[in-house]
């Protein structure tokens, strides 16, 4: 049964096919996921305390991608920064973070027009491999498949990714990527990478 | 479709549509993509057929649109629950108590009608968030501060009507209003206090106006849906100056909090504090681990003991004092002074911060709430996959003798149900409210259906041991409204009965939050009581 973030998150009815990387999904050869246009990303969120996150931050730089650190709490991004955005035009976001900063994040959007369109569950394991469970368009799952031969990489390939989520919103699928990763010390058990987009259906409720 | 309950499917579409007439086809959600998004996000339901879904939901612009709705409601017989923000959350969030409401959303109504910083109030329909505020305060300049909600993304109106409490001297949010605007049950609308009085000039000053002072029936309510509402703001002050004390035994607790009930019922101390104790938050080392696996637990000396091997008092309480420098600065001398006979006190001074705060100085606050700045830096706080948690709240008596009894029962009644405890028992006890204690317990949100069972079922048990004691909730979250307010039960349920009495007259069709705080419409009493 889909949980209810996951419900809540991603908004459309999943497929409900738990497509592990061994169901013959094969990786996109090259280029962005099905040539889709990428959702235009205002901010990619990361978190300056995790080194994963960090790691996610680099590649983003690397990429030219606009990025923002927090440590936990986003009042001062969304206070100084979003708020306003938003207000004159909803316009994508992303991130790699603990759970809390994306239900806040996710929940203002709402009011915006906008929804989780990709969401990825990144957990430790004691067993020393990483649980990656991603939400998303078959595009991106598609995508993400080589998630499985990252390892201790795995946020810069999440980077990578995000970057390439596509604007239009597709119907949900979901899949699970299990793989040897050994824990950054300073790293939690759980990370979430996401990307929130504007919705073309859904209501906006601020007022510019 | 959902449908609202006993509303055929006939009904319900010509209802909706006379909905999207009034306040605009787009305004109106049925869709369950839509309507989903007003789901308890903590929901103790998870997975269940009991969670209450609502069927749809409706998004007025304004009180000419609230009073259209309310009439449509009225004519098809389809129950509303309002939210503002729908922030609730640990209470209820933005879902009804009944499934098949229809969510009557406010949040488009976010106008910030008046701040006046001479006088020092507000007046703001219910959509205006602790932020949308703040930001008006700071955009215009003005010399008031708010005081937030933690978090501060909810609505001033919403958490005001729940009887929701905050942190500096306007920490009592529903003591902090002055007048209020109010559709009734039958789509008319109706001013409290000074705003009955056309063209008045003190709707936001003096709060009673003339005749029985009935604003307390829109709190907890279901009797009304506020559109707009009064606060008085405090001015912004010179100075915010902390000061700790800390004192080394168990028992030190009745004279430290007898000295804090004198400081705050002088007026001396005004804002929020708590009770806290290094044993509620340490990472226990290897000799506080093997003291708390003896057998029967560590005695009391030997935890003041091993506190005061590491020079840490056994309880300890940071006292907030707002004003002009040299008047916190006094207050905080006389608490000294007021605490010097327990034997072994140290006093800990905080920094003194000046007013206005430059931006760039902001990090410095560890909670910026305390200092009337919204903030959702408690979502910050870590963890793991949290799918939320409700909220236990009963109130006791601000005594050091009250908290060591709360201490002792709620530790009881944890270990008879079988679920972990800390070493101590919750978050505070805590000032949020004047003369007496607010004790916080979050109980955790699972996956799973069978914890969830559990937990509610040790929730219901924990409001009967608290009530067996004496002591009440302030407010609950939707699950448990009707087991709470059971208790509240003096001569065989007076109280509820008085409020069935009002309800029916007011809202005979059941109309408006049907259920809420375990009052039912005349039409669902005996299905539901």
């Amino acid at each position: 049964m889909a949980s209810r973030r996951e419900f809540l998150q991603i908004g459309v009815a999943a497929l409900a096919l738990p497509i592990s990387a061994r169901t013959g999904l094969t990786p996109a050869v090259s280029g962005p996921a099905n040539q889709s246009v990428p959702t235009p990303l205002y901010k990619v969120i990361f978190d300056q305390r995790f080194l994963s996150s960090l790691a996610f931050a680099g590649e983003l730089r690397r990429l030219g991608a606009p990025i923002y650190g927090i440590k936990g709490d986003i009042t001062d991004l969304w206070f100084h920064d979003l708020d306003a955005r938003w207000k004159r035009e909803p316009i994508g976001i992303a991130g790699l973070t603990e759970h809390g900063p994306l239900f806040c994040l996710e929940r203002l959007a709402w009011d915006h027009g906008m929804r989780v369109v990709y969401r990825a569950d990144h957990t430790y394991r004691p067993d020393g491999y990483m649980e990656h469970e991603l939400t998303g368009s078959e595009e991106m799952l598609r995508e993400a498949v080589d998630l499985s031969s990252s390892g201790a990489n795995w946020s810069s390939r999440m980077a990578t990714l995000l970057t390439r989520c596509p604007a239009n919103r597709a119907q949900a699928s979901k899949m699970t990527v299990v793989t040897p990763t050994a824990r950054q010390p300073e790293d939690p058990e759980h990370l979430v990478s996401w990307v929130i987009a504007p919705v073309g259906a859904a209501r906006k409720f601020s007022r510019s | 479709m959902r449908l609202p309950p006993g509303v055929s499917s006939a009904d319900f579409s010509e209802a909706v549509k006379q909905l999207q007439d009034a306040v605009g086809p787009e305004w109106v959600f049925t869709s369950d993509e839509d309507v989903d998004l007003y789901r308890d996000s903590y929901s103790p339901f998870w997975h269940e057929q009991e969670e209450p879904i609502p069927s749809a939901a409706v998004a007025p612009d304004g009180v000419e649109q609230v009073q259209a709705v309310v009439r449509i409601a009225n004519r098809y017989k389809i129950p509303l629950w309002t939210i503002s923000t729908g922030k609730n959350l640990g209470y209820g969030g933005s879902a009804p108590l009944l499934g098949g409401s229809v969510v009557l959303d406010l949040k488009r109504m976010n106008r910030v009608l008046e701040v006046n910083d001479k006088n020092h109030y507000a007046l703001v329909e219910p959509g205006v968030s602790y932020f949308d505020l703040y930001r008006y305060i700071q955009d215009h300049k003005l010399k008031v501060w708010i005081d937030p909600a933690d978090p501060g993304w909810g609505s001033l109106i919403g958490n005001a009507v729940d009887r929701g409490g905050g942190r500096t001297p306007m920490r009592d949010h529903f003591d902090a209003h002055c007048g209020m605007e109010v559709v009734l049950p039958n789509g008319e609308v109706m001013r409290t206090g000074m705003g009955a009085l056309p063209n008045s000039k003190t709707w936001q000053q003096y709060r009673y106006g003339f005749g029985p002072y009935v604003n307390g029936m829109f709190s907890q309510s279901s009797l009304g849906v506020v559109t707009k509402m009064g606060f008085w703001l405090f001015p912004e002050p010179e100075a915010y100056l902390t000061g700790t004390v800390s004192v080394p035994k168990r028992d030190d607790l009745v004279p430290l909090v007898a000295g804090l009930a004198y400081l705050m019922n002088s007026s001396i101390v005004l804002g929020t504090t708590s009770v806290a104790s290094p044993l509620s938050f340490l990472r226990p080392d290897a000799e506080l681990t093997a003291l708390r696996a003896k057998p029967g637990g560590p005695s009391t000396q030997e935890m003041e003991h091993y506190l005061q091997e590491k020079n840490l008092g056994y309880w300890s309480i940071e006292l907030p004092f707002y004003g002009p420098a040299k008047v916190v600065t006094a207050q905080w001398e006389y608490a000294k002074e007021k605490f010097s006979g327990i034997e072994g006190v140290t006093f800990k001074e905080g920094a003194m911060h000046r007013f206005p705060v430059d931006p760039n100085d902001l990090p410095q606050f560890q909670n910026s709430v305390a200092v009337g700045i919204p903030s959702l830096s408690v979502f910050g706080v870590g963890g793991g996959r949290s799918e939320g948690h409700v909220w236990f709240s009963p109130i006791v008596p601000m005594t050091g003798e009250a908290v060591l009894e709360a201490q002792q029962v709620f530790n009881d009644a944890y270990r008879e149900m079988g679920m972990p405890i800390g070493p101590l028992f919750f978050l505070g006890p805590a000032s949020n409210y004047p003369r007496c204690f607010l004790v916080l317990f979050g109980f955790p949100i699972e996956h799973d259906v069978e914890k969830n069972k559990k937990n509610r079922e040790n929730f219901k048990r924990l409001i009967k041991v608290a009530a067996e004691h004496g002591w009440g909730e302030y407010r609950t979250h939707t699950a448990f409204m009707e087991t709470v307010m059971d208790t509240y039960s003096f001569n065989n349920h007076a109280l509820r009965r008085f409020h069935e009495t009002v309800k029916d007259a007011l809202d005979p069709n059941g109309i408006l939050s049907p259920g809420k705080c375990g009052i039912w419409p005349k039409n669902m009493r005996k299905a539901n009581a």
